[in-house]
């Protein structure tokens, strides 16, 4: 089940969802409109590897705004610090941004019970697009679980900008 | 709703999921890690044409890695066999790999209730990545139906190797001997 707009603003009040900094105005009838943050990042190697850390560098969005480019995967976060201890949130982007051909996660929408932070949102575009801080991006929906819940404390918590991934880590632990 | 880890695993023990091999280390808060097969398909067909079966060339990906290029379609395997009678799954890449650019499908993360196979991933990479065989590369979430159930008919729910698209599935048609088509 998931829950409507009136539900998620009931949740927030109790604290049951986190989002920071809220606005009610956000509220759409069953998800919540997050903004993109200030900051985005982009790896400075053309070839990425699963098993290595990939050099990664960190800039401030302008104000005017930065075009992105089809052939580069660029990092940026929520605004937002979200996230759940009673309910499993799920990230896509608004319609009028997917409507550029602008992706917002790689098939990465599913959030873990329990992480909060600012969400890093994985940005692809299908053509040349430009986007802005402070751009309405993406909705979080949030979804009923069924079964006992055990919590995240996964190698993202707590996250601030974006993070670039850590999946070199698994190869390193082998 | 959605199942939370501990019920994917007391559903695993009770038989109402499949996930096999299942490594208890693999559960998420509310998902399982699944691992990429060492086999994939390049499409080769340009265009691609659902009505004509893909032309397709196989890559064994070496210990040492592979890249993977932008503008191809590349399709894989689970490791794992994923499935079963009680909950709706859904397969998504992890967030680790999507920092990376990794898609692994293509807007299709829905299965069908009562197919359990090892499924088959739509690869396509934003730049050029090295992937490895067996790594853990995505998700699967397992959903709560209403309703009352039908029985599986499709073709792609019992194969269990990198698939190609097959023009009598694209077509709508049944699964019988859509399956010999596929074997030959």
């Amino acid at each position: 089940m998931i829950l409507t707009g009136p539900a998620i603003a009931a949740q927030v009040k109790t604290g049951a969802i986190q989002i920071a900094p809220y606005d009610e105005q956000r509220i759409q009838p069953n998800s919540y409109d997050f903004h993109l943050g200030e900051r985005i990042g982009w790896y400075t190697n053309k070839v990425l590897d699963c098993a290595r850390e990939n050099p990664f560098e960190e800039h401030a969005i302008p104000s005017e705004g930065m075009v992105l480019e089809p052939d580069r995967i660029y990092l940026a976060s929520t605004r937002e610090k979200i996230g759940s201890d009673f309910y499993v949130p799920i990230i896509r982007a608004r319609s009028s941004i997917a409507r550029l051909g602008l992706f917002v996660h790689c098939t990465a929408d599913l959030i873990d019970i329990g992480s909060f932070g600012q969400l890093t949102l994985q940005l692809h575009a299908v053509q040349r697009v430009r986007i802005y801080p402070g751009l309405l991006v993406g909705q979080v929906t949030f979804w009923v679980p069924h079964g006992e819940i055990v919590l995240y404390e996964g190698k993202y918590q707590g996250s601030e900008g974006p993070r670039p991934s850590l999946v070199h880590r698994d190869f390193e632990a082998r | 709703m959605i199942l939370t880890g501990p019920a994917i695993h007391e559903s695993v023990e009770a038989g109402q999921i499949t996930i096999a091999p299942f490594d208890a280390d693999l559960l998420n808060p509310n998902s399982y890690n699944y691992r990429l097969g060492r086999t994939l398909r390049q499409i080769i067909s340009d265009p691609t044409d659902p009505t004509r079966p893909a032309e397709t060339a196989v890559i064994e990906l070496p210990d040492e890695g592979y890249v993977l290029r932008p503008g191809i379609v590349y399709l894989g395997a689970t490791v794992e066999t994923v499935g079963g009678d009680e909950y709706v799954t859904s397969l998504i890449g992890r967030s680790s790999l999507g920092r990376l650019g990794m898609f692994l499908q293509i807007s299709a993360d829905l299965g069908n209730l009562g197919s359990a196979h090892q499924w088959t991933l739509e690869i396509k990479v934003v730049q050029p990545l090295r992937v490895y065989p067996n790594m853990k590369v995505g998700q699967v979430s397992f959903w709560k139906p209403t309703g009352a159930r039908m029985p599986y008919g499709g073709l792609y729910g019992g194969i269990s190797e990198p698939t190609a698209c097959s023009p009598r599935a694209a077509a709508g048609l049944g699964a019988g001997p859509v399956r010999q088509e596929a074997a030959a």
